[in-house]
């Protein structure tokens, strides 16, 4: 489903990525980590289309289509979905709104009807309900005033209800208590399917216990230094990054 | 003399030229007493309204012209103006919709303005428009048999000079201001509501339903009498873009609400703003006042300004009553080269009297938009309360906004509270937006309608729909 | 409404009579400007709340006598101020400047306008009159840290006749340098004085500087004071001026941020009681970015008096990156008492953050009824209530050695403006 190849991207004129490469199946859980820096948030803001990070070499392939040339919304109706690290608080624009927008925006590239303002709304609570969320979320400003783990939740939520083939979700794990870092895992694992691919991208190894990644990917100073399944994650547990940085230099 | 000032001139006359062919009714341009007298004569009015006029004229020669708004434009010739034009006569006005400016058509279609609307905003001639005259008729049925007096300012000088007599200029008097002195003298027409006694206007009252309303002309006068305990909603303007080759346009508005009675005058001002550079839009300089006279009552003024080349404009409320009430919600979008100059004064004068002001102000392209405002409160309006909350949105880099909020507070048992924020569209916001899949137009769209959500809500109902699109067409092109 | 004019042929004798020193052409000059630009008036959009009938009327006077100087000795009241503040004093004592008390050391250079030949910057009617009648000026250069807060104190006399003072004082840290200073204005005696005074300062490349402003002039007397700041790169500026005394009071605090990555925090506190008027004006100038200000102003007003805080910051174009807030809150305690305030923004950039929140209130009955049912009297509730709203400023009094006698004379002056409540 994507396929980056020797990825190089900079911002502000710094080099982050420095030739990442990565391939996502479909129905794959991947784990990227890595310590503050190494390029993991630069790798999801580069997919999502974020115009300050540029893209000076590589290539990466979405669906057997360039991706780079594509417009932020353009990947978002496309199925890329991004959970946001720090979700934007937008003040007056109400939660359902935008939601509701965002939903008829790819229902429009895939040539469908508008959904209706009742199915919209049943969906909405049924999904909301799945995420222990208060219907009452919907009639508010998008993420304004809302709690860190509330934020997180909602990004969830709208993942939920977009339904993307691609889900990246950048540090959703930061901020939360226990409860909410269960409900959140709860959340994306029941959007686990053979269709879907999800890129988790995260420091702590603490939100692989509840989301049970297929590989995991060791980021550092913007390349992937290592991969393998869940028991890479364990191990950098155990011995820090450090440690990567000395196989990655040595 | 410089070619440019001959060419001026030579135009100038062509355009004379042609006014008299075409209407004998208009008078040539200039101001002096003949041409008051003139306009009072062929309005036939009574001889206390000849005198009022004239009164105003001699005021106003005294008077300057204000400068201490934040706008800027050329020196006003007063002398180059027409102040009578005879309305058109239906040959002059397209006869469908097919003679009408396609560009302005497409606009109609953005803020989805229904179709038979749109041949009256158009200016097409009355019996080609479908059943505008009927569904007035109706409504003229109604308002009657409640009581309530809704005509042109020229029928209620008419029929109603005792009501005119006592409220005219007691809110706004004539030497108020420069351009209000100037209106005073030759106002050409306007609305004249009374709403009497403990009656609740059965409907939602609008210029669109005026019978005669057709070209009232750059000098509107209004004048909205509440009687106690009454109510009545008011709206002015509409969103469709209104073009006028009048450039200068001073109106007046005089609300008066009487002992527990209130008043909510809600407008969509969408005149011409000119083009991308600034030429050949509306000046829009006009005083708007309500007088919370009687204990109780509440005037509440909602604005929506997206047009106007220059707007100059400060709906005000003067709380005499106690526990009078005064509101002021505005949205006021400057794009491309447009000036905004708005705000509100709330004076509280009585006891427990209450004022809110939430004034929201976008600024785009290289325009200039700014917030005045005045509470004052007397030494004798104990427990007086006032909110404002000024913010102000940028889009773009060389677009200005400011604040000028005054506060002169003469009581020690007021309570008065100003906030104010200055902002733009984050980048941060609208990568979020593009990221679910919405565009970056929409993004803007919603962003700045989030921004003004306050103020929308106040509006009726299907105002607030039109609205929204409005301001999504006025800031078409900001972002990109 | 006709305002008194400056009397200018009488204004000229006395600057003719003036010593023939290096100052002269500057004096001349400034006459000149006065001349064509004139006093202010409540015409200017900036003088619309505060007449300054009473200066020109106290400054006719004196002209019209002749000028005299004051003899009185200050030396006492000089002995007790310094004593309450440890710092190294510079003296202006009826505009003319004693250096007795100051030591010098490594880190101030000190020198007189008359000895140097750097022009004198007037650049509007109130700086010219005090060029015009300036008897002397100081020129400081802090090139290194001090050990010692450098105190400034200007202080004046009028015991018999009217009177009129001027001082004017150049301020210049250097780079990478920290520094505090106290500008201290006092006054004594009871004939009609009015006082006016000019101070300007520079901060250079990462300074630091701390500036704690008192006005404490005698209630009735009138001044005229204004301090403007250029800010350096990447330097800080923490600012706090205490209004505790005088008649007719203008401040104008003018900041100018023309360098990226400075800083001003300036704060006021403003007591105000019978017969006084106090008036703040300040004014930041954002002309690049990034760059951050933030004022916050408080006043308490009891008695027949009026205050006015008028907070104007321009963001210039291209000045993204700009962090600007203004905050004004006000106690009104008495129906005789007039607050006007004025928070203004002009924003010619896009990239900014500006806010602004002005409060006119009273103390919370809530909270009085709360004190009261605990025991505590209605007045000394107050007192606490009044003081609870100002104390917040004082204890964020930039210079250290100035905190003691801050909380001293804020907390002397709201007991005298309660007191006057309960009567």
């Amino acid at each position: 489903m994507l396929e980056i190849e020797n990825l190089h991207s900079q911002i502000g004129g710094t080099d982050i990525l420095r030739g990442l490469s990565l391939n996502v199946n479909a129905g794959e859980v991947h784990a990227i980590m890595g310590p503050n820096g190494s390029g993991k948030s630069t790798l999801a803001q580069v997919i999502a289309g974020h115009e300050e990070y540029v893209v000076t070499d590589g290539s990466v392939t979405y669906k057997g289509a360039d991706l780079l040339s594509l417009d932020p919304e353009e990947r978002a109706r496309d199925g890329i979905f991004l959970g946001f690290q720090y979700p934007v608080e937008i003040p007056g624009v109400n939660n359902a709104y935008l939601l509701k927008a965002a939903m008829n925006a790819k229902r429009k590239h895939l040539g469908l009807e508008e959904i209706d303002a009742f199915e919209f709304l049943k969906l909405a609570k049924e999904r909301m309900a799945m995420l222990g969320m208060d219907p009452k979320f919907l009639n508010r400003g998008v993420n304004e005033g809302f709690s860190g783990g509330e934020k997180k939740r909602n990004e969830i939520l709208q993942m939920a209800m977009l339904e993307p083939s691609l889900a990246i979700l950048d540090e959703t794990d930061s901020g939360l208590d226990i409860d909410a870092l269960k409900a959140v895992a709860e959340g994306v694992n029941s959007l686990r399917t053979p269709e879907r691919a999800i890129v988790l991208v995260t420091h702590y190894q603490r939100l692989l216990d509840y989301i049970e990644p297929d590989f995991v990917h060791v980021l550092s100073e913007g390349r992937i230094v290592r991969s393998g399944d869940k028991s890479l994650a364990l191990e950098l547990e155990d011995k820090g990054y450090d440690w990567v940085r000395e196989a990655a230099n040595g | 003399m410089s070619s440019e000032n001959i060419e001026s001139i030579v135009n100038r006359c062509y355009e004379h030229g042609f006014v008299t062919d075409i209407a004998t009714e208009s008078l040539p341009p200039g101001l002096n007493e003949d041409v008051i007298r003139a306009i009072s004569a062929r309005k036939n009015e009574p001889e206390f309204m000849l005198e009022w006029r004239l009164q105003a004229y001699q005021q106003w020669l005294e008077m300057t012209e204000p400068d201490w708004a934040h706008v800027n434009y050329p020196p006003i010739d007063f002398n180059a103006i027409s102040y009578y034009a005879a309305p058109k006569s239906d040959e002059d006005r397209p006869k469908s919709l097919d003679e009408v400016d396609p560009k302005l058509l497409e606009t109609y279609d953005k803020l989805g303005i229904p179709l038979h609307e749109r041949a009256r905003l158009a200016g097409v001639a009355v019996d080609a428009v479908f059943d505008s005259v009927s569904v007035a008729t109706t409504f003229k049925g109604k308002l009657a048999e409640a009581g309530v007096i809704f005509c042109s300012f020229s029928e209620a000088v008419h029929d109603h000079p005792e009501l005119v007599r006592k409220y005219l200029g007691s809110v706004v008097p004539r030497r108020d201001n420069f351009y209000a002195a100037l209106n005073s003298a030759v106002f050409s027409d306007g609305s004249f509501v009374y709403i009497p006694k403990g009656v609740r206007c059965p409907m939602e009252l609008s210029t669109y339903f005026r019978i005669n309303a057709a070209n009232t002309g750059q000098f509107e006068r209004t004048l909205i009498i509440a009687d106690e305990g009454s109510h009545v909603s008011y709206l002015e303007g509409c969103t469709a873009p209104m073009r006028d080759e009048n450039q200068l346009h001073a109106a007046v508005v005089e609300l008066v609400a009487l002992e527990g009675a209130e008043i909510k005058y809600s407008t969509v001002q969408n005149w011409y703003p000119g083009d991308e550079n600034g030429v050949g839009g509306i000046y829009n300089f006009v005083t708007k006042r309500g007088d919370c006279r009687g204990d109780n009552s509440k005037i509440s003024w909602t604005q929506v300004e997206t047009g106007s080349a220059i707007t100059w404009k400060y709906p005000s409320c003067i709380l005499r009553g106690a526990n009078s009430v005064g509101e002021f919600y505005s949205v006021a979008v400057a794009n491309n080269m447009q000036q905004a100059d708005t705000g509100t004064k709330m004076i509280h004068i009585g006891p427990n009297t209450r004022s809110t002001i939430v004034s929201k102000g976008i600024s785009a392209g290289r325009a200039q938009n700014a917030y005045r405002g005045l509470v004052k409160v007397l030494p004798q309006a104990h427990g007086a309360r006032n909110h404002t909350q000024c913010d102000s949105l940028l889009i773009g880099k060389e677009c200005g906004a400011h604040t000028f909020p005054y506060m002169e507070i003469k009581n020690p048992s007021a309570k008065v509270e100003h906030e104010a924020t200055t902002s733009k569209i984050s980048a941060n916001q609208l990568f979020y937006c593009r990221q679910r899949g919405i565009s970056e137009e929409d993004a803007v769209n919603m962003i700045v309608n989030g921004f003004c959500k306050e103020v929308f809500k106040e509006l009726p109902m299907e105002f607030a729909v039109e609205a929204q699109a409005l301001l999504n067409v006025s800031l078409e092109g900001a972002v990109g | 409404m006709k305002q008194t004019a400056l009397s200018l042929p009488a204004l000229r004798g006395v600057v003719e009579s003036m010593s023939d020193d290096g100052l002269r052409p500057a004096r001349e000059a400034a006459l000149r400007s006065l001349d064509t630009r004139g006093l202010p008036t409540l015409r200017d959009e900036d003088w619309k709340y505060t007449d300054l009938s009473s200066a020109i009327a106290i400054s006719n006077q004196w002209l019209k006598n002749g000028a005299p100087a004051a003899s009185d000795d200050l030396q006492g009241s000089i002995d007790e101020i310094t004593a309450a503040v440890a710092a190294n004093w510079l003296i202006v004592a009826n505009g003319v400047i004693d250096d007795t008390r100051f030591t010098p050391g490594d880190a101030i250079d000190v020198e007189r306008f008359s000895a140097t030949t750097a022009p004198i910057v007037a650049d509007r009617a109130l700086a010219d009159l005090n060029v015009a009648l300036l008897q002397d000026g100081l020129r400081i250069r802090v090139h290194a840290t001090p050990e010692r807060p450098l105190g400034i104190l200007v202080i004046d006399s009028a015991n018999d006749a009217a009177a009129v003072s001027q001082a004017n004082i150049e301020i210049c840290v250097s780079d990478n340098c920290s520094a505090e200073i106290v500008e201290y204005h006092a006054s004594v005696g009871e004939g009609d004085h009015y006082a006016n005074t000019i101070v300007s300062l520079d901060t250079g490349y990462r300074s630091q500087v701390g500036y704690t402003r008192i006005q404490n002039r005698r209630i009735g007397h009138v001044f005229t004071g204004r301090i403007s700041a250029a800010l350096g790169t990447d330097s800080t500026l923490d600012m706090a001026n205490y209004d505790i005394g005088g008649g007719l009071v203008r401040n104008d605090v003018d900041i100018n941020l023309a360098a990226t990555g400075a800083a001003a925090n300036f704060n006021g506190l403003y007591l105000v009681g019978d017969n006084q008027h106090i008036d703040n004006h300040t004014s930041v100038e954002h002309r690049v970015g990034p760059a951050v200000s933030s004022q916050e102003y408080r006043g308490i007003l009891n008695g027949s008096c009026r205050a006015v805080w008028n907070g104007k910051a321009i963001v210039f174009e291209g000045a993204d990156g700009t962090d600007a807030t203004q905050a004004n809150h006000n106690l009104l305690l008495s129906e005789r008492s007039e607050i006007d305030a004025k928070p203004e923004l002009e924003i010619y950039a896009e990239d900014v953050k500006c806010a602004h929140g002005t409060t006119v209130g009273q103390l919370d009955e809530t909270a009085l009824f709360y004190l009261q049912s605990r025991g505590i009297d209605k007045m000394q509730g107050r007192q606490m209530l009044t003081h609870a709203f100002a104390v917040d400023l004082v204890s964020r009094t930039p210079v250290d050695a100035t905190r003691d006698a801050v909380n001293a004379l804020v907390s002397a002056r709201l007991e005298e403006l309660i007191r006057v409540q309960a009567q």
